[in-house]
């Protein structure tokens, strides 16, 4: 690697943010070199890894964390995370430091945001505006889809996210569950609607059709659902130079507030530096926090690209509450991929002065292990062991929910002294969520109910601790004024004009959907302000 | 020439213009017709068909982006890149101003209007079979059923020695047989037009039998099955063990038809091609003529297989084993091949092996891609997926080679894949090494004129 230290473009990440970026500049002939803090993992290995897995719901034991660079662990916990607040279980999230990304695991939702999801202020009064609008944003939308190739609704669904062109593929059908759910709901007041999703409805890009392993979440074992390691692949063959295990820990910024440099540490734990023209920070919303906080100098005594002081604050996820229930009927998930359906009524209106939009999704994960783990509870042996464990698999019904949450910002994440084995800090997060959101999911709490009462619901459970769902945002957040945010319209940090912010850390509003198609819309208009900037336009 | 036979060798299927063959047994199949003077729309429409039995756009268009015909298609050879030419009536790019008995030379002898030899990646030495009612169904369909497209299309240029088109006179004078078709009156009607289906038009023998060091196909074993690159052609003699002798004629046709028989065989590579461009909208009765004839080719069989390629293999039961052992790891070498197995293959087939019910995906025992004492095809599907197109249905495998964005497995991985395939679910006397591996990923075995090409390059530019 010691040949080529310095690049056009210095990718720090490689997430499907990151991979994006280097992608499509490799493709137009820049030079760039993409950082990597974690190992490569085989497609292959992580599924023998989740078939060798006890417990199947944990979506990140398969990717065992690097050493040097260590992500959240769970099972059992490995305290990477630091949390503190009123609400600190509520930010326990997932994320993957490996070569790939988090999209390794993930529903693959590949939603767009509302047009007012940007305008929150001026519409609502509540939360930020954006510095961009849907309107500016809306052919990325289709260039991310084309990409991350989304499959949706082509029949005309209305989803509230105007567009020009027909998705990519259409939607796959709709599992038993997902079409029982539609056909009751939907006469019954409610809008149910097949998601747009990164996965394969038919061969496209050289990846398979999905053919329902049902185990997206922690790893599609045929890539049929998208994810990051295939730009990684294509950034990769364009000449992408990756280095992996190489742990970024500075950026070094010069007297004309440019960003020259990168350090990092390598897989032995030596210091190594590369410099560059431009700098992609794509490290995801929390890791690239640590980086800009890591590089303070004299004179950027609060870290880079801090002069507003909102860099790590403003944190964002999605709270999320579920019901479990047993339906009078059997639906039989795990049918198909683990979600296909949401409920959309309540993603935008003008309750959304006084209360969180939401989106509602059924679970279609088989649910033979939960349904075993609760008859062996009932203490049934034999004969009554096996017919309490179908029925309860083809019965249990689960919906969870993402409620939006305004950009407070409280709610951030600060350098920890508890440090990792590289003596680099840990994130310190502290996390509380407002009444914004918990009015919201007190109505969240009332439509459970009603869902479950029209499939004659028993065992009604409520899960009313507010989950993470692992949708990092707000950490350096969006803005026109370069007092109160951290990036402008095009993703450029308003304090070093050649370091640019791929990441959903940018987003100035949660809205209800999962984030990772904006992010990508996003990193396609990096990539084009870089291809510009280097004279590399098509 | 070397360049010449492996460029007929990878790109027979796909430019298949042999239609001729098809002509001939048309001539037998159709005699009562052939006296009448058919109408100009009924010649181009003949003519339309006799061209997609030929496969002529396998090559002559460039898939999915090209218009029809007009050629530029790129073909690689161990020699070099062969582009196809615009057939398009167009008279300045195209062969508009080919008089018929221009065009009939072009197909039955290779030589072009302008007097230059055709390399043999055009399949003349079968369309020189063809009817001189089927030549000219064919030609009234190229001048007048297909939009002209102006525009020259990229030339070819081999490097020495096989820039010198002349050298294939002497390819043709020792290999090429002017001979028509000629109806075997002993045999049914349905025998002849299979016999010209398979001989002329389709080109069957342009892949399917063994070729000798000049690349010419070898008289001595029609059929005998041959290497096309990085894929085996299997023997379609009637052989019993080696060849089709185990088929029954509706099993052949619906393979021809579908590139599927469950239990038997899928149609991957080259094949696919063939199923997909062509053989899929042959008529019944000239399906079922194939396979009539087929079924009498004099059996060749292979010394090394004393098995029928479907009948190897069972379930296979290896995932219990394999669960529960292994801990969580960030390895990237497999602990053992059952592994790599359940990883990349099992999702889909299934973890014994035979696939699903409905066999969109295919088990893997009884399956000829994994019963051949010739492996080539397995590694061949594992490297490069199966991608088919039948009655608007696709079937689709990902391949793990280089450029996969499912998975790339290494020569070593894919070897010790295939071996473990081979013993659980196909022929356990197939051998696969990391080396095979290899050369099927470079395109299969360079035959010796590419060898020696080499050689002869090397010493033109010392001189």
């Amino acid at each position: 690697m010691s040949e080529n230290r310095s690049a056009d473009i210095v990718v720090i990440g490689s997430g499907v943010a990151g991979a994006l970026v280097a992608s499509e500049l490799a493709q137009a002939g820049a030079s760039v070199l993409m950082l990597e803090a974690g190992p490569r993992l085989e497609r292959w290995r992580i599924v023998e890894n989740y078939r060798n897995l006890a417990n199947k719901d944990d979506n990140q034991r398969p990717y065992p964390a690097s050493t040097l660079a260590p992500h959240p662990e769970y099972g059992p916990d490995n305290n990477y995370l630091v949390l503190k607040g009123p609400d600190a279980s509520s930010y326990s999230s997932q994320y993957l430091r490996v070569v790939g990304g988090t999209t390794w695991h993930w529903a693959a939702s590949a939603w767009r945001y509302l047009p007012n999801d940007f305008r929150m202020q001026s519409v609502y009064g509540v939360g930020r505006d954006w510095a961009i609008a849907y309107d500016d944003l809306e052919p990325y939308y289709y260039r991310a889809e084309v990409e991350l190739g989304v499959s949706g609704p082509n029949d005309g669904t209305d989803l509230g996210s105007p567009r020009k062109q027909a998705y990519p593929m259409d939607h796959l059908p709709l599992s038993y569950i997902d079409q029982r759910f539609s056909d009751v709901l939907n006469v019954n007041g409610y809008k149910l609607v097949s998601e747009p999703v990164a996965r394969n409805s038919r061969p496209y890009d050289t990846r398979p059709t999905c053919c329902g392993n049902n185990n997206c979440m922690p790893i599609c074992p045929i890539a049929a659902m998208y994810s990051g390691i295939v730009h990684v692949a294509k950034a990769e063959r364009a000449g992408t130079q990756l280095i992996a295990n190489a742990v970024v820990y500075r950026l070094e910024v010069d007297a004309h507030d440019k960003i020259v440099a990168a350090l990092y540490f390598d897989a032995n734990g030596n210091s190594q530096r590369v410099t560059g023209q431009y700098f992609v920070l794509a490290a995801n919303a929390l890791e690239s926090v640590k980086i800009l906080l890591m590089s303070s100098t004299d004179k950027w005594k609060n870290g880079l690209a801090n002069s507003s002081d909102q860099v790590g604050r403003n944190l964002m996820d999605h709270p999320g509450t579920g019901v479990t229930f047993l339906a009078n009927e059997s639906l039989w998930p795990g049918r198909g991929p683990m979600e296909m359906t949401s409920i959309v009524d309540h993603r935008d209106g003008p309750f959304r002065r006084d209360w969180a939009a939401k989106k509602l999704h059924l679970n279609n994960q088989v649910q033979t292990r939960h349904a075993t783990i609760k008859a062996l509870a009932m203490g049934l042996t034999g004969p009554k062991l096996d017919q309490e464990i179908r029925y309860r698999s083809a019965h249990t019904v689960n919906i969870n929910s993402f409620h939006d949450i305004l950009p407070d910002p409280e709610n951030r994440m600060r350098l920890s002294d508890q440090k990792d084995a590289l003596g680099l800090p840990r994130p310190e997060i502290t996390y509380q969520i407002g009444d914004y959101t918990k009015r919201s999911a007190v109505h969240t709490r009332e439509s459970y109910g009603q869902i479950a009462a029209l499939f004659g619901g028993t065992e009604i459970s409520f899960d009313d601790h507010f989950a993470p769902n692992n949708h990092l945002m707000g950490s350096v957040i969006m803005g026109r004024d370069p007092r109160d945010s951290v990036v402008d319209h095009e993703c450029r940090t308003h304090d070093h004009d050649n370091l640019f912010l791929a990441t959903s850390g940018v987003m100035a509003s949660a809205s209800s959907v999962n984030c990772t198609l904006t992010i990508a819309a996003l990193s396609l208009h990096i990539a084009d302000t870089l291809k510009h900037a280097l004279g590399k336009s098509a | 020439m070397s360049n010449l036979n492996s460029i007929a060798m990878c790109t027979r299927l796909r430019d298949l213009a042999p239609s001729l063959i098809l002509s001939v047994a048309l001539a037998g199949v159709l005699g009562s017709t052939q006296a009448q003077t058919p109408s100009n729309a009924e010649q181009i429409k003949r003519g339309a068909y006799l061209a997609t039995a030929a496969d002529c756009a396998a090559c002559h268009t460039v898939p999915k982006t090209g218009q029809p015909f007009a050629g530029g298609y790129g073909i690689d050879s161990p020699l070099g890149t062969i582009y196809s030419s615009n057939i398009t009536p167009s008279k300045n790019g195209g062969i508009g101003a080919y008089t018929e008995a221009q065009f009939e030379r072009a197909l039955r002898e290779g030589i072009r209007a302008d007097g230059a030899h055709l390399y043999p990646a055009m399949p003349y030495t079968s369309y020189a079979k063809l009817s001189d009612d089927d030549v000219q169904a064919l030609y009234t369909y190229f001048m007048q059923g297909v939009p002209a497209v102006d525009g020259i299309a990229q030339k070819t240029a081999l490097p020495f020695p096989f820039n010198l088109r002349f050298t294939m006179a002497g390819w043709n004078l020792l290999f090429l047989d002017h001979s028509r078709f000629k109806p075997e009156p002993a045999q049914s009607a349905a025998w002849n037009r299979g016999a010209y289906l398979v001989g002329a038009l389709e080109h069957c023998s342009a892949c399917h039998t063994p070729r000798n060091v000049l690349m010419a196909e070898q008289e001595g074993s029609p059929f005998a099955g041959g290497q096309l690159g990085a894929w085996y052609a299997p023997n379609l003699t009637s052989d019993p063990v080696s060849g089709l002798g185990g088929w029954s004629e509706p099993e052949i046709v619906q393979y021809l038809r579908t590139g599927q028989l469950a239990g038997r065989a899928q149609a991957a590579g080259p094949m696919a091609e063939a199923v997909q461009d062509s053989l899929q909208f042959l008529t019944d009765d000239d399906l079922k003529a194939i396979a009539t004839y087929l079924k009498t080719v004099p059996a060749i069989h292979l010394a090394n297989e004393t098995q029928a390629p479907y009948t190897f293999g069972a379930a296979a039961n290896d995932e219990v084993l394999l669960r529960g052992t292994a801990p969580i790891s960030d390895s990237t070498i497999p602990l053992n091949p059952a592994e790599l197995f359940s990883a990349n293959c099992a999702s889909c087939h299934q973890s014994k092996g035979l696939g699903t019910q409905d066999q969109y995906y295919p088990s893997l025992a009884h399956n000829t891609a994994l019963g051949h004492a010739n492996p080539s095809n397995l590694v061949a599907v594992i490297l490069h997926g199966v991608n088919r197109t039948v009655d608007g249905h696709t079937v689709f495998m990902p391949g793990f080679g280089a450029d996969s964005l499912v998975t790339s497995l290494s020569d070593d991985e894919i070897a010790a894949l295939s071996n473990y395939t081979l013993q659980r679910f196909g022929n356990p006397a197939a051998h696969v090494s990391t080396a095979d591996v290899a050369m099927v990923r470079d395109g299969g075995p360079q035959p010796l004129l590419g060898r020696v090409s080499a050689w002869l390059r090397r010493i033109a530019d010392f001189w």
